[in-house]
């Protein structure tokens, strides 16, 4: 789902020509950033889903949480957590153990169709950007098919991807867990952060994006975007 | 829904100024602010460059360096800065360069400067340092109020006092006495207060004597009777009662009584109260039971600041207690060696002479003798007693020899000893004759050493090169800079785990300010009475003179504060401080205490230049 450089733009206007009115159209009628974009002025904004499981087949997502990232500042006033009411009764069950929500809060959140519009008008314009991108792209693209009848196409930035590139100018084998978003933050000093809140982590992952970025010196978003 | 960014508003939450704002005033802050990464080097503000943002360190460190005067501050998580420029709009005076990744809070100047106008817990934290932000932070540590401390004597007078003239019969005050349900009669010739009625006196002097009723008042009253001015302390009066024996107290101004304090009054403001040491202290016959009761002086202390008494009230205590201590010891000394063939004067030097005393003060002292005695034999015998039985009570022997077994001098041999430290100041002379322009008699003539301090004053005050190697040693002593992670940052950058309280921060207030008052012929000893007088003179500006005494009564209570601690754990008392054991708070106020401190050496240096040159 993520695309290749160069054509991104292009895959994206196939997308928005089969895509009906709504929000997914209205999403993917905005251009994403030229691949020369520099870093200093890229417009992105981290995202993180807490879901009820890992397969987007069965699972549905309790909560989205985005934050912006303009350039090298992250505009606090632009971080949201929405939390996603769940069409069934059925229960958040052995998740609310993990991302620490339970059913009633949930019960209180949005509908998924009314999260997933601000989350695709946060997107507006912007490069996504996750820790283990694929997840996000996945359970929002697979959210959004079912709701608007369209998927859309993210341009994406994988912290995930970043830190490994960073592992590997030092040593060729990555212990295992030096890829999570706390063992990279701590790396550069970065405070730790209660895990499992969606806006926590997304906000995680985008100062962890600002650290690597400043410590590798990428210039572009050639040089960082999800191919 | 709209969940705040829960993690920078929590982060806010725990440090000042932004912990004492509203909630939804830090979530203002996190709405306007940016986060922004420093690689380690990064400048993040240039000196001499424009600043429009306050910075907040949320993981990171960084180097605040003035361009002429080197590093002026570390930086750590939840420290801010910028905050000069933003207010001035003028172009930074430092350089802020992270020194290591650094992710910081960055909030634009316009709504710093909204904030820092419309909140007094931003103003008061942000304003140029000081005015009173030290004496605000001192009350803070001690928000218990214990009323025998803080009360003076004038707070306790809670009726016009009860008072009749002389002419009356004994009859006729018992009924007045009786009528105003008081247990004692003030009698006053016109205004003038001249005599005290107590039942313990009908009693004793009336009834048990067979005096008649019909008697003038003035044949059985105490004439002349023990007062007390308004404004001592409460304490003071108590410690007045236990050791004088007396039970009423007549307040006075001008030579009129305008209350009466009894035991009673002093009684129901604090039942159980550790003044009483005193009066215990003066029943004791032997060194041995003095050192008994004097044992029990440190747990006092940590009492007392534990409910919340000040620096002030709690050295007070001690210094009474080992004034007490000493005064008993000479008292039995006396009584075993016989009376002293001629006057003299016991006098206490250092920190008991200035009212200062810690809980690890050396004992330090010395003695006038008269110039009529000619065999010092006695005096040497007492003086040995004395240090003997002070060490039992649990204080050291002054390491630097500064004690009246050594110190016993004839009047005339102590002024020869001054002349020739004031005029020959080769340094190591003036560090030896420091703790001597610190004195206070404490027992026995007081008239011989206050002739001695007439000369020696005035002589010091004119002596313009022993001063000047005063000064300089006074500005010698340098505070650190700031605190680094739980670490003592020095000027150089380094970081040490503890430092000296004593030698850092107290001393050298108590140095250049005694130099200043030696200057000005001050006699006073105490470091706050010096600094009052100086300021009286015009010597020393309001400001300067509010800072100086808040930054000592603050490091004071601090140095106390460890030394209680150090006592409850059964460790020996020092002046070591470890900046673990404070709270951020305290810290940045020890910061601002050491700012004071080397503004205040500077000031000295600077006047001592010009002083020098006319």
């Amino acid at each position: 789902m993520s695309i290749f450089r160069k054509r991104h733009n292009r895959l994206r206007t196939d997308y928005l020509s089969r895509a009906p009115e709504g929000p997914v159209h209205d999403y993917l009628a905005e251009p994403f950033p030229a691949l020369d974009t520099p870093l200093r002025e890229l417009p992105m904004l981290a995202v993180d889903l807490e879901t009820t499981g890992l397969d987007p087949a069965v699972d549905r997502i309790v909560s989205i949480g985005f934050i912006p990232v303009d350039g090298h500042s992250i505009p606090i006033a632009g971080g949201r957590e929405l939390l996603v009411r769940p069409k069934t009764v059925e229960g958040v069950g052995h998740s609310a153990t993990v991302h620490g929500l339970t059913d009633d809060q949930v019960a209180a959140g949005l509908p998924l169709t009314e999260a997933l519009t601000q989350t695709l008008a946060a997107l507006r314009g912007r490069v996504l950007l996750a820790h283990h991108a694929a997840i996000e792209i996945r359970f929002l693209s697979r959210a959004c098919q079912n709701v608007f009848g369209a998927k859309p196409l993210f341009a994406a930035v994988d912290t995930l991807a970043l830190g490994s590139d960073f592992l590997m100018q030092g040593d060729d084998d990555i212990p295992r867990g030096r890829l999570r978003l706390s063992a990279l933050r701590a790396q550069f000093g970065l405070p730790r952060y209660r895990a499992h809140l969606a806006l926590t982590d997304a906000l995680a992952c985008a100062e962890l994006y600002l650290a690597l970025t400043a410590e590798m010196g990428q210039r572009t978003l050639k040089q960082v975007i999800v191919r | 829904m709209d969940i705040e960014v829960a993690e920078v508003v929590d982060f806010l939450a725990e440090h000042a100024p932004f912990s004492d704002m509203l909630g939804s005033e830090r979530i203002t802050i996190a709405k306007e602010a940016q986060l922004r990464y420093f690689r380690r080097g990064t400048v993040i503000i240039e000196a001499g460059a424009p600043n429009n943002s306050l910075y907040i360190i949320r993981s990171g460190a960084v180097d605040i360096v003035e361009m002429n005067e080197g590093l002026v501050d570390r930086d750590e998580p939840g420290d801010s800065f910028g905050t000069s420029s933003v207010l001035t709009r003028l172009p930074s005076r430092y350089r802020a360069t992270a020194i290591e990744d650094t992710l910081a809070l960055v909030l634009p100047g316009r709504v710093f400067a909204e904030m820092y106008a419309s909140s007094q817990v931003m103003h008061d934290f942000y304003a140029p340092r000081q005015k009173g932000s030290l004496r605000k932070a001192a009350q803070e540590l001690q928000r218990v109020d214990t009323p025998i401390l803080r009360l003076d004597a004038i707070d306790m007078v809670s009726r016009e006092p009860i008072a009749a003239e002389p002419t009356i019969t004994i009859r006729e005050a018992a009924e007045i006495m009786t009528r105003e349900r008081v247990s004692a009669l003030l009698i006053n010739e016109g205004e003038q207060l001249v005599g005290i009625l107590t039942d313990r006196d009908l009693r004793s002097r009336v009834v048990l004597e067979g005096v008649p009723n019909t008697e003038l008042v003035s044949t059985v009253m105490t004439h002349g009777p023990l007062t007390v001015s308004p404004e001592m302390k409460a304490f003071e009066l108590l410690i007045i009662m236990t050791s004088r024996h007396v039970h009423h107290l007549p307040v006075v101004r001008d030579g009129k009584a305008i209350g009466l304090v009894s035991a009673g009054d002093l009684m129901r403001l604090e039942t159980a109260n550790p003044v009483f040491i005193v009066g215990d202290i003066s029943k004791k016959t032997t060194a041995d039971g003095v050192a008994e009761i004097a044992h029990r002086a440190p747990r006092i202390a940590a009492q007392l600041l534990a409910q919340g008494a000040d620096a002030e009230d709690a050295t007070h205590v001690l210094t009474a207690v080992a004034d007490a201590i000493t005064s008993q010891l000479i008292t039995i000394a006396e009584k075993e060696l016989g009376p002293a063939p001629h006057p003299y004067c016991w006098v206490s030097l250092g920190s008991q002479a200035r009212r200062e005393l810690g809980l690890a003060s050396d004992q330090d002292h010395a003695m006038i003798i008269s110039d009529d005695a000619t065999d010092l034999s006695w005096y040497r015998e007492m003086a040995e007693r004395v240090v003997d039985g002070l060490e039992l009570s649990g204080f050291k022997r002054c390491p630097g020899d500064a004690m009246a077994t050594k110190w016993q001098l004839r009047e005339s041999a102590w002024k020869r000893q001054f002349v020739q430290w004031v005029n020959e100041p080769e340094s190591n002379a003036v560090l030896h004759a420091q703790i001597f322009f610190d004195a206070r008699p404490t027992h026995g003539d007081f008239t011989l050493f206050e002739r001695l301090v007439h000369v020696v004053f005035g002589g010091a005050q004119r002596a313009s090169r022993f001063l000047g190697h005063m000064a300089a040693m006074a500005v010698r002593r340098e505070p650190p800079l700031s605190f680094f992670r739980g670490f003592v940052l020095e000027n150089s950058g380094q970081h040490k785990d503890q430092f000296d309280i004593k030698s850092g921060g107290l001393h050298a207030i108590i140095e250049l300010v005694r130099v200043q008052a030696l200057a000005n012929g001050i006699t006073e000893p105490g470091t706050l009475t010096r600094i009052e007088a100086l300021r009286s003179r015009g010597r020393m500006s309001d400001d300067h003179a509010a800072d100086l005494a808040d930054a000592f009564t603050f490091i004071s209570y601090l140095r106390l504060r460890h030394q209680a601690s150090l006592f409850e754990r059964g460790q020996q008392a020092d002046n070591f401080l470890d900046p673990e054991s404070l709270s951020p708070t305290e810290r940045r106020h020890l910061r601002d205490a050491f700012t004071v401190v080397r503004q205040a050496q500077s000031n000295l240096q600077y006047q001592w230049q010009t002083h020098l040159m006319n």
